[in-house]
């Protein structure tokens, strides 16, 4: 069976959760692969949540915020960006892929923008093939 | 090609009979509806546009103007009230006035004055030449009790008058065809028109002269069958004269049988439905096709009318004995014939007898040379 | 934390008519997800948000003795607010309450009907799993300043200032030059009834003077605005320079619009060619009476180009609306000024839409002016100096979209047609009052259909041209559409305002003011004599920044706590699993 990966998505309110939701009224088709779930900034992302999404089996994990300078709570993004580099670090030395977890800016008006990053990311994932860390830490039964 | 828009144009063609011409806003309901419109001949649209933007040598190369027989669909359909069927037929106007070298066309089409005087001069020409150059009228009768016709018009004369009338018409209108020629298959295609095409469509044009096929096309058929029965009662008259008249203006009374009276009455009664239908129409204006008539339009319909009550005339008061009311009527056919045919005939509406057929095969033409660039 | 009460938890899944039900097996939706833990019922509705949907949860809740709510429809932007609304009238609080997106980030989204249905269960197995953990929040409630703020003493800003001030309510009306009247005191006439602009701005000008409750402040701009819905600050510098402190419960922005620069269409030639004049200059031209060239002369050959800047994607995708009737209206009165002249519209598309502009087009059509089209998007006319002896001294090359022909136009005076568009400091203002802009850099709306003048920053609406171009009319609509509003909240004299701040734990928080400083609006304090950091609840705007950023957990983020979220993802991917 072709290989369907789960990708858990973290949207600010703002920019790109607002986005998202005008790739839906544009009718713009991407691939039902991502989970969204809505924050209100993407500075709220906390690195835990993105652990626990690959800890529960996502094979990726995706974060939007609206572009530098265009936060919604003026640097909230600028925080998240800082996070996401440490984040990349971490799951690398944790044995996931790198190129799993990925930070995008999406603005309220980019619907496009989203629906082709969905579909590019999808097909990265795909490409690297499930995630392992779920069955290891399972295995390891931490 | 002079590519320069130019405002005067329409002005210009108000006297052809335009008006609101700037309404058309180019939905192309009218190019949709029209069921003679084909591929590479699009109209009444396109013809529209090179008018409202006074193209005018892109207009005088234009052949759509005579492939549409107004059937009056477009106007109905039309959103703004443009009238493209009215500015078809005002363009077909302008375009006789345009292949016409002599400057007459435009004259008669423009001015009122122009053409009754030319009418008037003829009219009084007829008759004088009948009072004071033909030999007088023979009151007694032929031994079956007919006016000697030939007493007063003899047939050998008439015909000399004829002929000569019929070249002069004939030359003109030729070498106006042969503008239109020029303008529409020599500019409209560059030349690219091979003399083997010329003789592989020449069909075209005496089948569209014929049947008319096109006119049939269009929805309400009852009108090609008036115009056709119009147009074959013309022709036919028209040959009987000119070609045929020591035959057709005998002394001797035959029985209505004979082929001589058949065809006259077939011409007559042919002519006889089709002015009627036109006349009608024209005056009820249910019709969009009827319902703007230019003078040109009413004066050809009178005439052609007078002509054909005249002639019927002739014949009753003839096969009666009747000799004086034959002479009056004769002279009276003449005078309205004569003036009618020259003007009607090489510059004004007659003359879609010849352009429309030409154009059927120019257009054929012009295809040939399109689908050559293909 | 997980209330003491056991969970029961109501799932509705709604069709949207066909919008969700054509993609989404919402049967199957149902079914599956009845079948979790803590789920009483589990229904389907064809319009949950429509009067009987909403009757069916609030029976549900008092049936079944509901404690949590659930809504698979579509994005919780549109109707999150309705169904709180359902909860609270039930007696439950509306925070008890949770919506999956399955519209807007999937119906619409995706064309497998399979994969669209799973993820729908994915995403509502994700809320159920959420929604348990959700705690019912109080409402605050602040006071209304009756003040109101409104930027930009155009027509929309002083219909906007008298319509409040009319009410008996202080206005503090911010204008950026020093007149007030904005774009429309370059006006002539305006369309389609062709109607004096100056009569109309002055009466409106002087009343806005003159008005006892409305304080202009001219060669003012606003950099920073504190606070929230009903309690709003700024500092302004007046014109002495002196600084002065406004507060105010409501903000109206009408900053509007500026021309689009021609020179930026090389083909045009404005700027090099002095007979090319934009729309605004001509304007100017006919407000002298007599239309000339620069030379002095009469001009014999006039041409009007339409889409100036506008739908282009070399300048700007949209339609700036006015321009098609403004160039009908000059064409009106060149008629009726030079009456023998030759006038040549050039249009793209000819969008003369609006009350009586149809209309007017049909009269302009009467009027001998040569309508012609060109390609806009892929062949601009091109003008030149003509250079031949006695030619007019411009021609216009193009290709007449219609006919496909290309033509020429001699011309002695060309009036381009300019689009609008932001001003460049439209970032700075969305910036001070907190809303956002759109790809064309025009303010963004809270809903484009349904609540077309507010914005997502509750107290401060978008009217005019500068939430997107539009003409006099809509622009007064909007403006009294938005005092309108502003005054029904300040009538109600208190709002309810967002409550998910953040709290401290006092007990976990070890003091280490990190929290402190990644707050962007310094809601965080340190409790020097507790050793620990306290939020004030009415500066946080709740992003959630500190929570994810304290060490210990003590910070929590109302309403997307950490346990909520991670809960979010435990449902989803363990739903996920379930289904493969």
């Amino acid at each position: 069976m072709e290989f369907n990966p789960t990708i858990v998505a973290f949207l600010c309110n703002w920019c790109s959760y607002t986005g998202a939701d005008l790739a839906g009224t544009s009718r713009m088709k991407y691939k039902p692969n991502v989970r969204v779930i809505r924050v209100m900034c993407s500075g709220r992302v906390d690195p835990t949540f993105v652990y626990k999404s690959f800890r529960e089996g996502a094979d990726g994990v995706l974060i939007c915020g609206c572009h530098p300078g265009d936060c919604h709570y003026q640097e909230g993004n600028y925080k998240c960006l800082r996070r996401f580099k440490l984040m990349k670090k971490y799951i690398t030395q944790m044995g996931i892929e790198p190129a799993r977890l990925h930070l995008e800016w999406i603005s309220a008006s980019e619907g496009k923008q989203f629906a082709e990053l969905i579909d590019s990311m999808t097909a990265r994932i795909k490409e690297l093939g499930p995630s392992k860390i779920k069955t290891v830490v399972e295995t390891l039964a931490i | 090609m002079n590519n320069r828009v130019n405002p005067d144009l329409p002005r210009e063609l108000r006297e052809f009979g335009i008006r609101d011409w700037n309404e058309c806003y180019h939905c192309g309901t009218c190019t949709a509806i029209c069921p003679l419109t084909a591929q590479g001949f699009l109209f009444p649209r396109k013809t529209i546009r090179l008018m409202q933007m006074g193209l005018k040598d892109h207009l005088s190369t234009c052949v759509e103007p005579w492939l549409c027989y107004y059937c009056g669909e477009c106007s109905e359909q039309c959103p703004r009230n443009a009238n493209p069927g009215e500015l078809m037929m005002s363009l077909r106007r302008y375009l006789t006035s345009l292949y016409d070298w002599t400057g007459l066309s435009k004259k008669f089409y423009t001015s009122k004055v122009w053409e009754l005087a030319f009418i008037i001069i003829f009219a009084i020409l007829v008759v004088l030449t009948f009072i004071f150059v033909l030999p007088p009228l023979d009151t007694t009768l032929t031994p079956q009790g007919g006016v000697k016709v030939n007493s007063f018009a003899p047939f050998h004369i008439i015909e000399y008058f004829d002929w000569a009338m019929a070249i002069v018409v004939a030359g003109l209108l030729v070498s106006n065809i042969l503008r239109m020629y020029y303008r529409v298959v020599w500019q409209g295609t560059s030349n690219k028109v091979g003399l083997l095409d010329h003789i592989r469509e020449f069909w075209h044009l005496i089948y569209n002269f014929v049947v008319q096929p096109k006119f049939s096309k269009c929805e309400d058929k009852s009108y090609w069958l008036y115009h056709w029965l119009l147009m074959s009662g013309y022709t036919i008259m028209f040959i009987l004269i000119v070609v045929f008249l020591p035959w057709f203006q005998t002394e001797k009374i035959h029985p209505p049988w004979h082929l001589q009276r058949a065809l006259g009455y077939y011409a007559t009664i042919g002519l006889l439905i089709g002015l009627t239908a036109a006349i009608i129409g024209r005056l009820k204006k249910q019709e969009f096709k009827f319902q703007f008539s230019h003078v040109s339009d009413w004066l050809f319909l009178v005439m052609l009318t007078l002509t054909v009550i005249t002639g019927i005339l002739i014949h009753l008061f003839r096969v009666n004995g009747m000799p004086w009311a034959t002479y009056v009527s004769y002279i009276a056919h003449m005078a309205i014939l004569v003036p009618m045919i020259l003007i009607e005939v090489p510059f004004s509406k007659w003359s879609h007898l010849a352009y429309r057929p030409f154009a059927v095969y120019f257009a054929r033409l012009q295809k040939s040379a399109m689908t050559k660039t293909a | 934390m997980r209330s003491m009460e056991e969970a029961r938890i109501g799932v509705y899944v709604c069709w949207c008519g066909n919008n969700i039900a054509k993609m989404v097996d919402v049967e199957l939706v149902t079914e599956l997800i009845g079948k979790l833990p803590h789920v009483v019922v589990s229904k389907n509705y064809k319009y949950m948000c429509s009067d009987p949907g909403q009757e069916l949860i609030a029976e549900d809740i008092l049936e079944h003795n509901l404690n949590r709510v659930v809504v698979a429809a579509c994005s919780p932007r549109i109707h999150e607010l309705t169904f709180r609304k359902v909860l609270e009238k039930s007696g439950l609080n509306p925070y008890l309450f949770e919506m999956a997106n399955i519209r807007e980030q999937d119906s619409w989204v995706h064309d497998n009907r399979e994969a669209a249905t799973r993820k729908a269960v994915e995403l509502v197995a994700g809320a159920i799993s959420r929604v348990q953990y959700h705690e019912p929040l109080d409402k605050r409630s602040v006071g209304i300043n009756p003040a109101t703020l409104v930027i930009g003493g155009g027509v929309a800003g002083m219909s906007a200032a008298l319509e409040v001030a009319n009410a008996g309510r202080e206005v503090y009306l911010l204008e950026k030059t020093e007149q007030l009247g904005g774009m429309v005191s370059h006006f002539d006439l305006t369309f389609p009834y062709l109607y004096d602009a100056d009569k109309m701005l002055e009466v409106m000008i002087r009343r806005t003077i003159n008005h006892p409750h409305i304080k202009v402040f001219y060669n003012t701009t606003i950099s920073e605005v504190h606070g929230y819905i009903g309690n709003f600050e700024t500092t302004i510098q007046s014109d002495s320079n002196q600084e002065q402190t406004l507060t105010f419960g409501n903000i109206i922005v009408a900053t509007g619009l500026r021309p689009f620069d021609a020179s930026r269409v090389g083909q045009y030639g404005y700027g090099r060619l002095p007979n090319v004049i934009t729309s605004v200059e001509f304007e100017d031209l006919l407000r002298t009476g007599q239309v000339r060239t620069k030379e002095g002369n009469i001009p014999q050959n006039i041409a009007i180009i339409h889409c100036v800047g506008s739908r282009n994607t070399e300048f700007h995708e949209y339609c700036s609306r006015t321009c098609c009737q403004v160039a009908l209206k000059f064409a009106n009165q060149l008629r009726s000024l030079l009456p023998d002249s030759n006038i040549y519209d050039l249009y793209a598309d000819m969008r003369a839409f609006g009350k009586g502009c149809e209309e007017l087009y049909t009269a302009t059509s009467k009027k001998e002016i040569i309508f012609m089209m060109f390609d806009q998007q892929h062949e601009l006319p091109q003008i030149i100096k003509s250079v031949a002896p006695g030619d007019p001294p411009m021609l216009i090359f193009f290709r007449e979209k219609i006919s496909g022909l290309g033509l020429e136009i001699p011309a002695d005076m060309i009036i381009l047609m300019v689009g609008m568009e932001a001003h460049p400091d439209v970032k700075d203002i969305a910036h001070a009052v907190g809303i956002s802009i759109c790809s064309n850099a025009f303010f963004i709306e809270k809903h484009p259909k349904l609540d077309p003048v507010a914005t997502t920053t509750s107290g401060v609406y978008i009217v005019g041209n500068c939430q997107g171009p539009k003409g006099i009319p809509d622009s007064v609509a909007q403006a009294k559409a938005a005092a309108a509003r502003v005054l029904a909240t300040i009538n109600q004299g208190s709002v309810h305002v967002e409550v998910t701040t953040a709290e401290v734990n006092e007990t976990l928080c070890c003091g280490c003011q990190t929290c402190i400083m990644v707050c962007p609006y310094t809601a965080i304090h340190y409790d020097r004599e507790k050793k620990v950091s306290v939020v004030n609840e009415v500066l946080c705007k709740g992003c959630g920044t500190c929570g994810s950023t304290c060490p210990t957990g003590a910070i929590r983020s109302k309403h997307f706590t950490d346990q909520q979220i991670l809960s979010q993802i435990d449902g989803l991917m363990k739903m996920a699993l379930k289904i493969e």
